[in-house]
This record gives structure tokens, C-alpha cells and sequence, in this order.
């Protein structure tokens, strides 16, 4: 009955998770948030993450009851993601495990999203929507490997959103996306966006460029309002998603989605997904904002996985790297 | 360069010291941390500017050394930075050594921008490394090999 920390930080939330055998024992989290009109920068998030986790460590030993000595394994975000916050949690990685003498592991942050998702919605076998700030990708298991089967060619989904959130000085708090979508809620009209498919994959930088410039001529116009705006975009955007996730369920002969990252927490973006998969007679599998956003323990369950698969990642090799991709990881866990 | 540290502790006071203002960090400490076992502050050797020089260049090593309760702990330091410094820096190159209960650490730069920077950034790390040091216990008791270690 293996437990391991997982410790991520790859964006703006720095977490530390607990899992032992299938059960989340701790999931504490903290997030640095910006003013409105402002992103994160990585310095600034880095000194953030370096404030905290420690706090946090301790904090998530608390809630799970355990001691260092009943941590079997030390999990950490490798990658992708900011370098100096991706440094600040894996030195942190790096001391505990020398400090307790437990194997180390570097963990794929995508694949840490993927592994809480199977494990808290209990899908088998499902084409994967990734949506973050960082990351949109649509991805299915096959052969030992989560292979990307369409992506953003190139911004995220999710950072198209918090981009504009700063365009209308939309508050950060709790995130920027969260704010968009209460918004949306009470949009009326729909302003015609570009829509950008791409085959496989979708594009998202021309969007916001539109929207950016639009933004400012119809909203001194008053031709419509910034509900309008965000609901339009988040009409469009989560369109052309569903479209490139059905596009793999039918390459993939799937009968299962799931939605991971933290866009994936919005409720309309699920409700569209749910549409299709319904006419498609598929099944939707989605996680609340717990898992759905960035946590220690979604890196706890991968290595979890991974751990019990004999990974271990020696202290020599245990850098952080910003590009790293979902397909790069041989998946031994998995048939 | 001035070596973070104010006289009062031992060198995990000192780089903490620097570390902790310019973050702002004031968490409480755990209980039953244990003092500082080091007195001596950081010790720091700067290579002399040439003079009449309009652009101040700094290729001579610089060196700061940070002494620590046990040797064990200086190598754990060393390792759990060392992937750090590893990466490719350009203008900058460093290299830890650990000697004794001392971590050692060297910087070759020709910018002296890139070398401040580079210097922050790792005192950071550092003092995050010392917190967790004192925060989670001291290291089971285990050989070290002999020889210094040298990652650069």
C-alpha cells in the first residue's frame, strides 16, 4: 500500500497532494493571483511557490495523517510548464526525498491530469480533452503511450481566455476563466468570431487578436456588451473543441471523453461536450475544481502509478524541463 | 559581492536572512527546530574590477561559501541544487563543491547583469533548501563517500 507526495508547480497553483492507493488523503493548494488586467510572471510566481510550499508540505502531511517515514515515494512536475516555479517545487522534491531516503520521481504534468482524471471519474479507456492555460490538447491511450491526437497549434484555450479576462480587466480572482464564464452566463448576443479547425487541431492566437480589437470598437459603440463578448468567445472556442474531441472519438471508435485541466471545471464547456457525446451515444466523464485545476495529488496519483510500475528518477536526472511532451512518457502502467 | 548574512547566526541564517527579506517571508518556524549549529557567516571572494574600464566585466571566478551543520547536509544541499546549476547558463557558469561542511560555489561571468541575476536566483533556491533542511528533520544518518564532490 505505497503513499506518495506529489508536489506540482508548474503554473500560478502550488499544491502538495497525498495518495495512497487510490484514495486522495491530502490536496492542499494555494494560488497566486494577479491584479486585474495582469498575468503572472515567472519570477514573481516562483517566489510565490517558494513562500508557501513548505507550509503546504506540512499542511498535507497534517490532513493525511502521516508521518515522513509513511511516505514511500516523492513525486514532483518535471514538466512542461514556467521553469523558475518548475525549479522552486523540485528542489523542494529533491530535499525531501534525501531528507526521508524515499525514491524520487519526476511526473509529466499532463499525464498527472490524465491519471486523477481516470481515477476520480473511474473511465476506462476515454479520448482525453486537456484544457489549461498552458495546454489544449485531445489525447488517447494506444501501445504504451497517451498519444496527442490533435492540439493547439498555438496558444491554449485557456490562455486565450485569461488574455482577454485582462483586455476587459476581469478580475483574477479565484481565476480569470472562472470570471469569464460567470460573465458568459448573462450574454445575450452573439458576436461572430473567427473559427479556426485546423483538421486535427485548432488554433486560438487569431481569435484573440480578433476579439482584442473588437472588444474595443463595439464596446465604445455599445453595439454590445462585455457579457456579450465573453460569451460569444466562449461559444466559439469550446466549439471548435467538441469538434476536434469527436473528430478522435470517431478516429478512435470511442465511447468514452474526458475532460481534465482547468478549464475543464467550466460547466458550459461540459455541457457541449455532453451534447455530443449523447448524439454519439458516448459517455461524458468530467472532475470538479479540485482536480480539475492544477494539484499536488493529481502528480501523486502518476506517481503513484508509476512508482508501483519501477520508475524512479535518480537525483542526477531530476531537472525540470519546459517542454515535455504527453507522448514522451512510456506508460508501463497501463496494458 | 557581499555574502548575505549579518554576523548573528550561522551561514543558514545569513543566506536565509537575505533570502527571507527580499521574499517577504515570515511563516512560523517548525516546532523543535534546532539552532544554529554553524557561527561563522558566509564567506565571499570577489575578483577585483580593472580599473578605467567603462563596462565593469567580471571574468575572474567569484565564490561564496556556505557553511553548514554537517557534512551530510552540505552534500544533500549540493545535490539538491546541482540539476540547477547544470543547465546551460551562457555567460554564466557555476560549479558546487562540497568540502567538509562547506558548500562552495563558484561563478565565472563576463556580464555583470547576467551574474547578479545569477546570483539572486541561486541564493533563492539556497535558502528555500536550508528552510527544508530545518523544517523537515535532519537526514538519516548515511556515508558519503569520500573525496570532494564537484558538480559543474
Amino acid at each position: 500500500m505505497p503513499a506518495v507526495l506529489g508536489l506540482e508547480g508548474s503554473a500560478n497553483k502550488v499544491g502538495v497532494g497525498v495518495v495512497r492507493d487510490g484514495a486522495v488523503l491530502a490536496n492542499p493548494r494555494r494560488t497566486y493571483v494577479t491584479p486585474p488586467g495582469t498575468g503572472f510572471l515567472p519570477g514573481d510566481t516562483a517566489r510565490h511557490h517558494r513562500a508557501v510550499i513548505l507550509d503546504l508540505l506540512q499542511e498535507a502531511l497534517t490532513e493525511a495523517g502521516l508521518t515522513s517515514q509513511e511516505i514511500d515515494c516523492v513525486a514532483y512536475t518535471k514538466g512542461p510548464g514556467m521553469g523558475a516555479p518548475l525549479v522552486s517545487v523540485a528542489v523542494v522534491a529533491r530535499t525531501v526525498a534525501q531528507l526521508w531516503n524515499k525514491p524520487l520521481l519526476g511526473v509529466n504534468h499532463c499525464i498527472g491530469h490524465i491519471e486523477m482524471g481516470r481515477l476520480i471519474t473511474g473511465a476506462t479507456s476515454p479520448t482525453v480533452l486537456y484544457v489549461s492555460g498552458g495546454n489544449t490538447q485531445v489525447i488517447a491511450y494506444s501501445e504504451r503511450r497517451y498519444r496527442i491526437f490533435g492540439e493547439t497549434i498555438d496558444i491554449a484555450v485557456g490562455n486565450c481566455l485569461d488574455r482577454f479576462a485582462r483586455v476587459l480587466k476581469i478580475s483574477n480572482d479565484p481565476s480569470p476563466g472562472y470570471n469569464i464564464e460567470q460573465m458568459a452566463k448573462r450574454g445575450k448576443k452573439l458576436v461572430e468570431l473567427p473559427y479556426t479547425v485546423k483538421g486535427m487541431d485548432v488554433s486560438f492566437s487569431g481569435i484573440l487578436s480578433f476579439i482584442e480589437d473588437a472588444a474595443q470598437r463595439m464596446l465604445a459603440t455599445g453595439e454590445c456588451t462585455p457579457e456579450d463578448l465573453c460569451f460569444s468567445l466562449q461559444e466559439t472556442v469550446f466549439a471548435m473543441l467538441v469538434e476536434i474531441t469527436e473528430r478522435a472519438m470517431a478516429h478512435c471508435g470511442s465511447q468514452e471523453a474526458l475532460i481534465v485541466g482547468g478549464v475543464g471545471c467550466n460547466l458550459r464547456l461540459q455541457e457541449m461536450m455532453e451534447t455530443m457525446c449523447q448524439e454519439r451515444g458516448a459517455r461524458l466523464f468530467a472532475t470538479d475544481e479540485r482536480f480539475c485545476i492544477d494539484n499536488g495529488a493529481m502528480i501523486a496519483q502518476a506517481g503513484w502509478e508509476m512508482f508501483r510500475a519501477g520508475h524512479r528518477t535518480p537525483l542526477s536526472d531530476s531537472g525540470i524541463t519546459q517542454r515535455y511532451r504527453t507522448d514522451e512518457v512510456e506508460v508501463t502502467w497501463r496494458d | 559581492m557581499q555574502a548575505p548574512g549579518d554576523g548573528e547566526g550561522g551561514a543558514a541564517g545569513g543566506a536565509e536572512g537575505g533570502a527571507g527579506s527580499r521574499e517577504g517571508e515570515g511563516g512560523p518556524r517548525p516546532e523543535g527546530a534546532e539552532g544554529e549549529a554553524v557561527r561563522a557567516p558566509p564567506q565571499a571572494e570577489v575578483a577585483p574590477q580593472p580599473a578605467g574600464s567603462g563596462r565593469c566585466l567580471n571574468r575572474a571566478p567569484s565564490k561564496l561559501t556556505v557553511p553548514f551543520r554537517t557534512p551530510l547536509e552540505a552534500e544533500m544541499a549540493r545535490r539538491s541544487l546541482a540539476p540547477y546549476v547544470q543547465r546551460p547558463r551562457g555567460l554564466v557558469q557555476k560549479e558546487l563543491t562540497v568540502n567538509g561542511s562547506a558548500l562552495a560555489i563558484r561563478w565565472t561571468a563576463e556580464d555583470p547583469v547576467f551574474f547578479r541575476i545569477s546570483v539572486n536566483a541561486f541564493l533563492d533556491q539556497l535558502s528555500l533548501v536550508m528552510r527544508n533542511i530545518r523544517g523537515f528533520g535532519s537526514p538519516p544518518m548515511r556515508s558519503l563517500g569520500r573525496g570532494k564532490r564537484t558538480d559543474t
